[in-house]
């Protein structure tokens, strides 16, 4: 790919590189773009897919590469130049202003206008032009996209890359919030589009997609291009192979003797429901075992930690805890039973960031350090001293504001408050997300610690090797549906990929 | 589906236009002092309350714009007796022309917002703290210096002074209406809300007003001048103040170095009441001149009705609560009905 562009491409990228304090989200990325054609980007979390986009739409610069748009080279120096280039990017959050019109968003930053005073029949006429072209005559241009669905919003982002008269369209999961009758309108847009010449960068990780509309295929993995224009009717065996493998850059600590015990059932889900979110899902947790679920962004693996913690009220099925059940949407008495979630929001919803490290680490047993309503300061340190230096947390210091942590660190924390009130089932939410190298391999061994003396854990992650290096058994999620049940030995990486991504077993 | 996405009827529209609480608040006020009053809905005590709300609502409609802009200025308050001070200090005791000194005036309110806009873009500090820290300063300045030049805390004696009755004329003129005499300040405020409101609908600005409120990054991504916008609303509020500074000075011919304190918070809530969101991005400036008008009507109308002034906070309390419950609630039914 390194070779001179093909020149009849609309963009060509080479050679991208794009690092972050600790990481190199993108290591030299080639990506190769023709006019009307569905370019699909595949590659799991962390493969770098949103770095590129975002030095696709000039939100990010890179720090080595070419870019070369329609034969020139080109820097897409702001998210402006890009758009003026004719490279417009939408959002999985549609960047859209609420408050106002569809003809005023569309228009927004470009509004035809003479002295200073828009045009408005203008710009509602050419609005409802271009939502005709998407098949859409019916959404009034005066309305307030507030008060538009998903879908409605969806097509007002897109009809202002029309009107920026864009040659590229970057959709990233467009998909993702539309009902089936609305994806099957996307799809004739963009079917529709690219027939006129204009070209789009699709992201999916939705394999039925891409074949359905997908002409070539670009396959990204730990910040590189794997493949590079693959057609679309690739294998998807040969896709996943592809994309698995990554490098990992911990090595799991071996976990020589298995910690579960089977004669002590912690936590037992049945049946439990929530409209829209997750449906009959049931599974158990031992003492002592790591169970990891595995599966995409979206596929209610939050949700359903949130719903076991308490914190969502399900709308049928029941959690046991030690075999009695739970009282259902009461975040107190899953604590009580002995429940802790360390939450995917570390920042907003774990920590209190201008709390010191003790306040945050005894704040869920504050009554086991009160005494006639006063804390007991010193009880308070001492006890949070002892967690820090048992999870290994430097500097131990638990006066420390838990902003000034590093994030392996601020995990720790969120641990440690639940180790101080004792629990025996720990949910941990994405516990690596944001986590340099190093301090991942100390949360792991922490992990295993943990199971070692006898706290039962679910993890979610979307890495798969994190949970099949983790867990002593996986459970494999899509669109809220528990699809398969399994010991990590006897699944690979590209077999709960496959799962993850088309929902068919073809194991490897 | 279809209906669904694009689904209009009139009382959704309605619904959610962000003045309709206060339009229904205003209606209440109005027959309520009418009711219990003899003066409140004669043309005189139409000429009374109608110019108390228009001396609160010229700003008022400023900030509304500057609130939906998704900041807040807490100065402007302040800025209404700053500009009265230079202009009367100008033209009494340095002897200028009266228009000159407005003029000066003007160009200090304009320093004095740009100032604030622009601390407020380059530290990124919320707008509620820079302006707090320009109202405190300007409320020492305004004591300070006119003690240091009169010796005083007032600075009076504009009847007499240089070209004071063609400004005079401008901004502190009366025009009779059925025998009665109305303030040219209510005209003023007609101006004030009829090119704000124009602005905020008709303009690339005002669009850009709501896009930088509403979601600055997004207003960014698509070339809108994050900064510049701003800044021109804060010179907006500055300038309002200078305004009602510049109508104060002229018809009451005395101005006290401590006025002007507590506005700010009425000009805020009059934004509130009239469908604003603290949080930027949804407003409108009719609301806001409504806001203002509920104001004046409540405080004319419980001096009509000789109760103890006291009673106006309650009033205003009350009030206000009411009109963000209203807002609240038509906006949430407005969002339920949109899937």
């Amino acid at each position: 790919m390194s070779e001179s562009p093909n020149p009849e491409s609309l963009l060509t990228m080479t050679g991208i590189v794009k690092a972050f304090p600790g990481v190199r989200a993108l290591d030299g990325v080639d990506l190769d773009v023709l006019p009307g054609e569905v370019h699909c980007l595949l590659g799991q979390n962390g493969a770098g897919k949103s770095t590129l986009i975002k030095v696709l739409s000039g939100a990010h610069q890179p720090d080595d590469g070419v870019i070369t748009w329609r034969g020139e080279p080109a820097t897409l120096g702001s998210p402006v130049a890009a758009l003026r280039l004719g490279i417009a990017t939408m959002y999985q959050e549609l960047d859209l202003v609420p408050g106002l019109s569809v003809a005023e968003n569309i228009f927004l930053g470009n509004e035809p206008a003479s002295f200073g005073f828009t045009k408005r029949l203008a710009m509602r006429g050419a609005a409802r032009d271009l939502l005709r072209r998407l098949g859409h005559p019916e959404i009034p241009p005066g309305r307030e996209v507030g008060l538009l669905s998903s879908a409605g919003q969806q097509l007002v982002s897109m009809a202002r890359a029309l009107a920026h008269d864009a040659r590229l369209i970057v959709m990233d999961e467009p998909t993702a919030a539309l009902a089936a009758d609305e994806v099957d309108n996307l799809f004739r847009i963009v079917a529709e589009l690219t027939a006129e010449g204009v070209a789009v960068v699709y992201i999916s990780h939705r394999l039925d997609e891409i074949r359905r509309i997908g002409h070539r295929v670009t396959v990204l993995k730990d910040g590189r291009t794997v493949a590079a224009g693959l057609p679309a009717n690739t294998p998807t065996s040969e896709l996943v192979n592809l994309m698995s493998g990554r490098m990992v850059e911990t090595v799991f600590p071996r976990r020589d003797v298995s910690t579960v015990d089977e004669s002590r059932e912690v936590l037992r889900v049945e049946g439990l429901t929530r409209e829209g979110e997750f449906a009959d899902i049931g599974f158990t947790l031992h003492a002592g075992e790591i169970v990891g679920i595995a599966g995409l962004v979206g596929a209610g693996r939050s949700e359903l930690l949130e719903t076991v913690f308490g914190a969502r009220k399900a709308d049928a099925g029941t959690v046991m805890v030690n075999g009695k059940p739970l009282r259902p949407g009461s975040v107190p008495a899953a604590v009580a039973a002995g429940i802790g979630l360390a939450p995917e929001e570390r920042k907003s919803q774990g920590l209190l960031l201008d709390q010191s490290v003790a306040d945050n680490v005894t704040l869920a047993s504050l009554p086991a350090f009160s005494r006639a309503g006063f804390t007991e300061r010193g009880k308070e340190l001492r006890t949070a001293r002892a967690t820090l230096e048992r999870l290994d947390l430097r500097p131990a210091d638990p006066r420390r504001i838990a902003r000034t942590l590093s994030g392996g660190n601020q995990q720790k924390a969120v641990v440690a408050r639940w180790l101080v009130r004792d629990c025996s089932v720990l949910l941990l939410d994405e516990p690596t997300r944001g986590v340099d190298v190093g301090a991942r391999a100390e949360l792991y061994r922490l992990i295993h610690q943990l199971a070692a003396a006898g706290v039962a854990v679910l993890l979610v992650s979307s890495e798969v090797p994190e949970v099949l290096g983790l867990a002593d058994r996986v459970l494999v999620m899509r669109e809220g549906r528990l699809l398969t049940e399994a010991p990590a030995a006897e699944l690979t990486e590209a077999a709960v990929l496959d799962l993850v991504m088309e929902g068919s077993e073809v194991m490897t | 589906m279809d209906e669904r996405v694009g689904r209009s009827g009139l009382t959704d529209r309605l619904i959610v236009r962000p003045e309709v609480g206060a339009l229904l608040g205003a209606v209440v006020v109005f027959v309520f002092f009418t009711v219990v009053t003899e003066q409140f809905a004669t043309i005189g005590g139409v000429a009374t309350w109608l110019d108390d709300s228009a001396t609160l609502g010229i700003v008022a409609v400023a900030v509304a714009l500057l609130m939906i802009g998704g900041e807040f200025d807490l100065s402007a308050g302040v800025m209404t007796a700053s500009t009265a001070l230079v202009t009367a200090t100008l033209s009494t005791h340095y002897g200028w022309n009266v228009w000159a000194a407005v003029v000066v005036s003007l160009l200090f309110a304009l320093g004095v917002g740009a100032l604030n806009g622009w601390l407020v873009m380059r530290t990124g500090l919320p707008s509620f703290i820079v302006t707090l820290g320009s109202f405190l300063a300007l409320q020492g300045l305004n004591l300070g210096i006119t003690r240091a030049i009169t010796g005083t805390v007032q600075v009076s004696g504009m009847r007499s002074t240089d070209g004071y009755a063609g400004a005079g004329y401008l901004f502190a003129s009366t025009f009779t209406i059925g025998g009665v005499e109305f303030q040219i300040s209510i005209l003023w405020w007609v101006v004030v809300i009829a090119a704000a409101a124009w602005l905020l609908v008709r303009t690339r600005f005002g669009n850009w007003i709501f896009a930088v409120g509403g979601s600055a990054p997004s207003a960014r991504a698509v070339g809108v001048p994050l900064v510049r916008t701003k800044i021109l609303l804060f010179m907006g509020t500055a300038t309002a103040a200078w305004l009602v500074g510049t109508i104060n000075i002229l018809r009451f011919t005395t101005v006290q170095a401590n006025q002007g304190i507590g506005l700010e918070f009425q000009y805020i809530i009059a934004a509130v009441i009239g469908g604003c969101l603290l949080t930027g991005g949804f407003g409108s400036a009719i609301g806001a001149a409504l806001g203002a008008l509920i104001f004046g009507m409540a405080r004319q109308g419980i001096v009509y009705a000789q109760w103890n002034n006291d009673w106006f906070q309650l009033f205003l309390g009350v009030m206000l609560l009411a009109a963000v419950l209203v807002n609240n609630g038509l906006r949430k039914r407005a969002e339920r009905v949109r899937r």
